[in-house]
């Protein structure tokens, strides 16, 4: 399954004090793809996912969006060019209803200049309606429709995880970066949410990049995966192919052969 | 019992609650900046008292040194408070919260000096004879409503009120819309707003640009009322009055202030009436006493204030 990449990273240092936190990382996405990025904790992956979403700069190295260097564009713009990223610990706006989170999303809404609400107030209102009608659909698909008008700070972990999610949607991303879809929420869940993510994929064509550090829940979600290790990229290809590369079984066994002598 | 009288002549004298009454309307006004941006938008703005002095310097000077009509001179002093704002928001912001307000009250300590010390301001010695146009206006007003003359402050009462409630229920319109729940967003988790595309930075500097013009607004007020100006009436003390009210009026609540800003003003002027056997400005000292209890009272027992909603204020832990 070789695609056009619409996200290359290439050779991206980012060095905190002594330590490297992300070494050199280099790896494609394709377009259309569910690229996992996995690795043991430490690894540098949420880093590099900073600096991909623009909250962080790297010390050297590159990142192409859609042909473009993205690599010092804020994280807004970079958001703007539809590539929007989640959390590992989930934002939610917690007093705020889960409809306004929702909303607040949309883009293009000429009511977030001071000057068209006062000189446009239709033009915003128009928009209104439609990101109402679109965060309703969202909300419905994520079975979050009857807590619409609750304050989203009410919801369970689960729930917030699926309206960080919808209100990534809302943004009408291409490229979707999720940092830790599955952390803290059970299984059921977690299956769904792979399977939300799947069906966007065939039927949206979306992209997505997502980290996680558990290899075997990647196995079955995932066309291609990534795998660092101490910032570097160790590995990179189809699930199956990438489970057997002896590279990637030190690093992971080496983590538990680390764990034995600890203990 | 004589110990604790209270006299209660004052309490009958209208043209007393006259001035209690303009007091509240100004730093209702003022409030409403510091909401907007406290209660709204999550910045500390702890250093609304300069913007207030600069309205009110600015509207002076230009009426007293350029010569310049007084209707002129108050929206530029208000537009030269919206561009220091803008900097202070432009060069403030992006550190962190606490930061910021540091640098807040930094800004509104500079601002008090930088008066103190031009010669154009008056310097220490103060200024007068900026408010003619304004007494013409007053006078016409006098004489349409049969006032008696110890009234005089009645004219400014009826103006300053009315841009009070125009003041909190146009903010309240307009942060009810899109622009205003970025604000809040920002509020909630500013990272959040930015993963979805939002420039934070813009929207925080228009909302620190909104309470600079409010507090310029509340600033040429202020000076019509004591028709003098000194650098001794912005000290930091006012901005924290105005945190007062916020307090009694509850975080995010516009139409809290109205009463915050009355409850406040009468409890600070009332508290003057009390006769202690006291030096001045003991009883002075006193006064700020009774309102630090009242506040520790209120977070108590109603820590959402009057209006302010106690599940928004749960939520956010």
């Amino acid at each position: 399954m070789t695609s056009v990449p619409l996200l290359e990273v290439r050779a991206v240092v980012k060095q905190f004090g002594g330590l490297r936190a992300v070494d050199r990382a280099t790896f494609e996405v394709g377009e259309g793809s569910v690229t996992a990025l996995i690795g043991p904790n430490g690894a540098g992956k949420t880093t590099l996912f900073h600096i991909v979403a623009g909250f962080l700069r790297a010390d050297s190295g590159q990142v192409v969006y859609e042909g473009r260097s993205i690599l010092g564009k804020p994280a807004h713009a970079v958001a703007a060019m539809r590539m929007v990223r989640t959390f590992q610990l989930t934002k939610t706006l917690e007093a705020m209803t889960v409809l306004d989170n929702m909303m607040l999303a949309g883009p293009n809404q000429p009511g977030e200049h001071l000057r068209n609400v006062l000189l446009r107030p239709l033009a915003a209102r128009r928009r209104e309606r439609a990101l109402r009608a679109r965060a309703l659909e969202v909300l419905e698909t994520f079975d979050l429709a009857a807590k619409a008008s609750d304050y989203a700070g009410t919801l369970s972990g689960g729930q917030r995880k699926l309206l960080e999610l919808g209100r990534a949607l809302m943004v009408e991303p291409r490229l979707l970066l999720l940092d830790e879809p599955m952390a803290g929420i059970n299984p059921t869940l977690g299956a769904r949410l792979m399977d939300h993510i799947q069906r966007l994929r065939n039927e949206q064509g979306m992209t997505f990049l997502f980290v996680e550090h558990d290899m075997e829940v990647v196995m079955n979600h995932s066309d291609r995966v990534v795998v660092m290790a101490e910032g570097r990229v160790i590995a990179s290809g189809e699930p199956h192919a990438v489970r057997r590369d002896p590279a990637v079984i030190d690093a992971y066994l080496g983590m538990q052969r680390d764990r034995a002598a600890d203990g | 019992m004589s110990v604790l009288a209270v006299s209660f002549a004052s309490f009958t004298h209208l043209e007393f609650w006259i001035g209690v009454g303009v007091l509240a309307a100004i730093y209702g006004i003022f409030s409403v900046g510091l909401q907007v941006n406290i209660g709204y938008t999550g910045i500390y703005n702890f250093g609304q008292v300069g913007f207030m002095a600069i309205g009110a310097y600015a509207m002076a000077t230009l009426v007293v040194k350029a010569r310049l009509s007084f209707w002129l001179a108050l929206p530029l002093a208000s537009g030269m408070a919206i561009v220091l704002g803008v900097a202070l928001g432009l060069l403030g912001l992006r550190l962190r919260s606490h930061y910021f307000a540091i640098a807040t009250i930094s800004f509104a300590e500079i601002t008090r000096y930088v008066i103190q010390d031009l010669k154009v301001t008056g310097g220490t010695a103060g200024m007068l004879g900026f408010e003619t146009s304004w007494t013409r206006v007053a006078t016409w007003m006098s004489a349409r409503l049969h006032l008696a003359p110890k009234y005089y402050l009645a004219p400014l009462l009826i103006v300053s009120w009315i841009v009070f409630l125009c003041v909190v229920f146009g903010v309240r319109a307009l942060l009810r819309t899109p622009w205003g729940r970025v604000l809040r967003g920002i509020r909630e988790d500013e990272d959040a707003v930015r993963a979805l595309g939002k420039n934070t930075l813009r929207f925080k500097v228009q909302s620190l640009a909104l309470a600079a013009f409010l507090g310029s607004v509340a600033g040429y007020l202020l000076a019509l009322d004591l028709n003098y100006l000194s650098p001794d009436a912005f000290t930091s003390d006012t901005t924290f009055i105005a945190y007062a009210m916020l307090v009694v009026a509850g975080l995010g609540s516009f139409v809290g202030i109205l009463f915050g800003a009355v409850f406040i003003e009468v409890l600070l002027e009332g508290t003057r009436f009390i006769n202690l056997p006291l030096a001045d400005e003991r009883v002075a000292a006193l006064r700020f006493i009774i309102v630090g209890l009242v506040l520790i009272l209120g977070m108590a027992f109603r820590p959402q204030g009057l209006l302010g909603k106690r599940d928004e204020m749960v939520l956010r832990d």
